[in-house]
């Protein structure tokens, strides 16, 4: 009994090794057969929240084997019908070696009816992969829009991709308005646009901000004010009759909103943010505003919640670029 | 029989290993060690904005024998909505504990913490006083 045991080592080591020999026995590598029917695909390439007016990118590929067929049209539906500049790109797009995207034209410029937006090939194509740019309209607003991407053969075949449904913002946004100081310096939320003093006379009831710059400290500069802010942060500034409206207003910083920054940081800023936001107890004004910086703000009247970011802050020049998202309760 | 001594030996000496490792740890209320220091005094006193940005134009005065906190804060702090951080002697905690954003504006009644030591039994308060910026 005792002999039979120093076999059974040996006997394991050997099942194993014998194992691990016939495991790395690979199969020869064939080339995938392709399907030999019409093929599509679909992805959104835009991140971030649906806003109106504002664009929404997405790609769709199609192909059929030659021996088949070639491409006869690509069209997409959607559920709201895009704002005029909504287009479906006639040409294809290949990466060079350098980075750059190449245009081959392929067919005849999209045209749009009733929500749908077509492209005709006129040339022998097998395969593309075609952009599509919806301008989000002001029917979609706060609704939920679907996309149905279709592709026809010539041997009559026609291939379909589904994506959605998407719900676009409620809010609205403006990008790169610039204010200075001393001009066009009073800011309104339900306008989304900024006035200089003659503006301001003529809508006293829509100013909510002042921007202005100040040094008598080294931690004024850039500031933006309520009207009815304490006279104290609005030194030197003398408002036309009827600015007078208050507003509850919370710094930020390192909010670098990508719809309203374009810079590196994936941070979206959605009508969620706005619905969750509490700044009862916020003051009315913020001073000492840089570059990259904001403010919440919630207007007197409490009919719009907005931020307003700063693109850029220019002492030497009392000036600076903001940009907003507004949110209207 | 040699065998059976050696089981009770090793059996006695797991006994005294595990009784050894055996302390008394007390906690407080809050989950926290008590421990035997005295030590009793806020070493670093921090004041952020909304923004998570400080708030304070210098250093702040810790006295430890008036057992005050003076800060002075920019022209233009939102006083109401403040984030005041403290650093404390090792072993030492907070009353009350600070769970978000503080108000501070009421410059004539200035906001009490108190300090109390790592034994427990040590508690000082803390005055902290806020002068903004003049103009």
């Amino acid at each position: 009994m005792k002999r039979s045991h120093k076999y059974i080592l040996p006997l394991v080591l050997l099942g194993v090794a014998l194992t691990g020999l016939t495991s790395c026995d690979k199969k020869d590598y064939a080339l995938p057969a392709a399907k030999d029917v019409l093929q599509n695909d679909a992805m959104k390439r835009t991140l971030g929240p649906s806003i109106v007016a504002d664009t929404v990118e997405f790609v769709y590929a199609m192909g059929i084997l030659p021996s088949k067929g070639k491409l006869v049209s690509a069209e997409v539906e959607a559920t709201i019908e895009g704002a005029t500049g909504t287009f479906l790109e006639h040409r294809s797009f290949y990466t060079n070696n350098t980075g750059t995207d190449i245009p081959v034209e392929v067919g005849a410029p999209s045209v749009s009816s009733k929500g749908i937006t077509t492209v005709n090939f006129n040339k022998d194509t097998s395969a593309a992969a075609l952009r599509y740019y919806y301008i989000v309209p002001e029917a979609a607003r706060g609704k939920e829009v679907s996309f149905t991407f279709r592709a026809k053969s010539s041997n009559g075949e026609t291939a379909t991709y589904k994506l959605g449904p998407y719900k676009v913002s409620k809010m609205d946004m403006k990008r790169l308005i610039p204010v200075s100081d001393g001009n066009n310096m009073y800011i309104s939320i339900e306008d989304m646009a900024v006035y200089n003093t003659a503006g301001a006379t003529a809508n006293p009831g829509k100013i909510d901000l002042v921007y202005l710059y100040r040094t008598f400290t080294s931690t004024f500069k850039h500031a933006l004010v309520a009207p009815a802010a304490d006279p104290i942060y609005l030194p030197g500034v003398t408002l036309p009759t009827g600015v007078n409206r208050d507003a509850k207003i919370q710094r930020v910083f390192g909010l670098q909103d990508y719809n309203l920054a374009r810079l590196q940081f994936g941070i979206y800023i959605d009508d969620k943010d706005f619905e969750t936001l509490d700044i009862s107890n916020g003051v009315n004004y913020a001073v000492n505003m840089k570059a990259e910086a904001g403010i919440w703000i919630q207007t007197a009247d409490k009919k719009y919640l907005a931020y307003v970011y700063f693109n850029s802050a220019n002492d030497n020049n009392k000036n600076a670029v903001i940009s907003i998202k507004r949110y209207a309760l | 029989m040699k065998k059976y001594i050696n089981i009770a030996c090793a059996v006695l000496l797991m006994t005294f290993v595990i009784t050894a490792c055996k302390k008394d740890n007390p906690i407080d209320e809050d989950g926290l060690l008590i421990t035997s220091r005295q030590e009793c005094f806020v070493s670093n006193f921090e004041l952020l904005g909304t923004d998570f940005v400080t708030v304070r134009t210098k250093a702040a005065t810790i006295d430890t024998t008036a057992q005050t906190v003076n800060v002075t804060v920019m022209f233009g702090t939102d006083l109401k909505n403040l984030y005041p951080q403290f650093t404390l002697a090792q072993d030492c905690k907070l009353e009350p504990k600070i769970t978000g954003r503080t108000d501070f504006s009421d410059l004539a009644n200035p906001k009490v913490y108190t300090v109390v030591s790592g034994n427990r039994k040590i508690r000082k308060d803390y005055k902290v006083l806020i002068t903004v910026q003049p103009r």
